[in-house]
């Protein structure tokens, strides 16, 4: 076989490496791309770049974002008295749309599972533990008084609000065995501090993965959170 | 619950394979070989999403082609009609579908067509170790409770979990202590929860056991069976879970020397007695048979009791190596189940006229009297007789 263009093999190539694409869809892409006007390309590779260029982790709950701290850390009018916990950045946005959480968020990136050589310190635990402990940091001996922080208007939008001491952890973890762990593992890390732990309520169907419930279901489970 | 179409492509030795069956008794002969048994097969695939003589899916592709594809129109009084597929293809894998919406997850399909198959396969049952038995119950429960067969396969999970735990551990306690502590409370939660389903349908299946024994043997003996799990006697289920976590204390140290979980159901065993007789140890041949077959039949009596709809009762070449008498007494046995039947037997047997006649063998099926006989040659299905009896 001889090949005409050296460029055109690479792009397949290239797209081959798409989740569910095989060599034949990825044939079809790139030549339909190349019948594209130039502006047309150019606009996808440079969103492309952009997102892996401007996308990063947010520094305080491991969401992606494009200005660290996310905007969700930063917003004022969210409680960051109460933390959700979840697995993977795609569940904030699943939570998002069922504006049932007026709180913020705290990324795993994924859950325990030794199968997958996945332990406790592979996953942002540690992060967790330690939003909640400075938090609560000269908090001793005072009664808790739910304070509305108000920043001043104007502020520089980068800036994280003031830090109320932190109350509930809710755990959002998918309900499956690796999720059930982790609950179980966070749960007990979490004691000394004396927070409430809840989780969303099981609305959910057993083993099925946050990604594939409807918004209805798990804003249902969400306005349902018991104690842990 | 019925089947009314069935299409097979590329299954085994057929290569383009439609039938409509009758919702009564369906015959199938034809010489060994021939692929009667590949379409009752096929009917399992669809109730239960695999083969049920112990096979993978890629050897049931016809030589030479690269897929195989299943489909069935089905009506019952609950879901008034739908269609289940099942496509595997070397590549891809197997996806199966309802009214063309694939499942997410094979589990899902099981209980919507409750299946109970009969063949000479089933003496091991009584005759081999206990994943036989465990593999019957698991499949009799899970048919009849969705939530069983969950616990089940989570179970499952966080026993391939903490075994792997363990195989890191190498043999020391202080690396997995607190990992391991996550997934024993879940073993044992789960654990518990299997262990008192199969405790409760054991007690309800034994009697239904013992009056399908009578039935087949005509004899007094009393068949009885012991469930043998993690513990005796227990409370509720939270008991048993406490019960769960101090076995696993106690074996902690085998488990890590082991490197794997050793207590739980997935270790259960069932011993069947005849008048306190071990079968299993002492059994005659026949004993194994009548016995084996009382179990299929004890399983039919279950979901004619406890499900919404009739199941589909799947008899392969059951008759292959019984005598006249015993034969006419397993017809009489069937002739009560109401439902679906499709049954295969090498070609022409003197009985195969008396299944259709309106005396004790037309039973089978009776509740509709529709029948429907089939020949099989390599491969091709061929409509030999047919009856709709709309009179009755
Ligand atoms: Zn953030």
């Amino acid at each position: 076989m001889q090949m005409t263009s050296e460029a055109l093999e690479r792009a397949i190539e290239e797209l081959t490496r798409l989740p569910g694409t095989g060599r034949k869809s990825a044939q079809r892409m790139a030549v339909f791309l190349l019948k594209q006007k130039d502006e047309k390309v150019f606009a996808l590779a440079d969103a492309l770049v952009q997102l892996k260029k401007s996308v990063v982790r947010c520094s305080s709950c491991g969401t992606i974002t494009e200005q660290d701290p996310c905007p969700i850390c930063v917003n004022p009018k969210r409680q960051n008295g109460v933390i959700c916990v979840v697995e993977e950045f795609q569940d904030v946005y699943l939570i998002e749309k069922t504006n049932e959480f007026s709180g913020v968020y705290h990324v795993l990136g994924g859950s325990i599972s030794p199968l997958e050589n996945v332990g406790p310190d592979d996953l942002r635990i540690r992060e967790l533990l330690e939003r909640v402990r400075i938090s609560r940091e000269g908090m001793k001996g005072e009664n808790t008084v739910e304070t509305e922080v108000e920043t001043e208007v104007g502020a520089a939008a980068h800036s994280m609000p003031d830090q109320t001491p932190i109350t509930e952890v809710v755990l959002a973890l998918n309900p499956d065995a690796e999720g059930e762990a982790t609950a179980y593992y966070i749960n007990k890390l979490l004691q000394p501090y004396n927070v409430k732990v809840t989780r969303i309520a099981y609305g959910i169907p057993m083993g099925t993965e946050l990604e594939y419930i409807d918004e209805a279901t798990l804003g249902r489970a969400f306005a349902s959170r018991t104690a842990f | 619950m019925r089947i009314e179409r069935l299409t097979l492509r590329n299954f085994r030795n057929h290569g383009e394979t439609e039938i409509v069956a009758a919702p009564g008794l369906n015959l199938i002969t034809g010489p060994n070989g021939s692929g009667k048994t590949n379409l009752i097969d096929a009917i399992h695939y669809l109730c239960m999403s695999r083969s049920f003589v112990m096979s993978g899916d890629q050897y049931v592709v016809k030589n030479g082609e690269s897929y195989f594809m299943v489909e069935g129109d089905f009506r019952g009084s609950i879901r008034a009609s739908f269609t289940v597929g099942c496509n595997y293809s070397r590549g891809q894998g197997k996806k199966m579908f309802v009214n063309d919406s694939p499942l997410e997850k094979l589990s899902d399909l099981i209980g919507r067509v409750p299946v109970v198959v009969m063949s000479p396969e089933d003496l091991k049952l009584t005759r081999d170790g206990p994943v036989e038995r465990r593999s019957f119950l698991d499949s009799m429960i899970s048919q009849v409770d969705q939530r069983y067969l969950r616990d089940l396969l989570e179970y499952r999970q966080v026993r391939r979990q903490r075994n792997k735990l363990l195989q890191d551990a190498g043999g020391r306690w202080s690396v997995i202590r607190d990992s391991l502590e996550v997934w024993d409370r879940q073993l044992a939660e789960r654990g518990a929860a299997i262990i008192q389903t199969r405790a409760a349908m054991l007690e309800r299946f034994a009697e239904y056991l013992a009056t399908e024994y009578r039935t087949v043997s005509g004899l007094m003996l009393k068949p009885t069976l012991r469930y043998r799990t993690i513990a005796e006697e227990w409370g509720d289920a939270a008991e048993l879970t406490e019960i769960f976590m101090r076995r696993l204390e106690e074996v902690r140290e085998r488990e890590l020397e082991r490197e794997q979980t050793l207590v739980g159901p997935h270790r259960d065993e069932i011993v069947f007695y005849l008048d306190d007789m071990d079968i299993r140890k002492y059994g005659s041949q026949g004993q194994h048979r009548l016995f084996s077959m009382a179990l299929k039949l004890a399983q039919l009596s279950v979901y004619t009791d406890e499900l919404d709809d009739l199941p589909i009762l799947l008899l392969d070449d059951l008759f292959g190596n019984l005598d006249q008498q015993k034969t006419e007494t397993i017809v009489k046995a069937l002739a009560r189940h109401r439902g679906q039947t499709f049954i295969t037997a090498a070609s022409e047997q003197p009985y195969d006229e008396g299944l259709f006649r309106g005396d004790g063998g037309a039973g089978a099926g009776s509740g509709s009297s529709a029948h429907r006989w089939f020949t099989v040659s390599e491969g091709k299905v061929h409509l030999k007789f047919t009856e709709e009896n709309h009179g009755i």
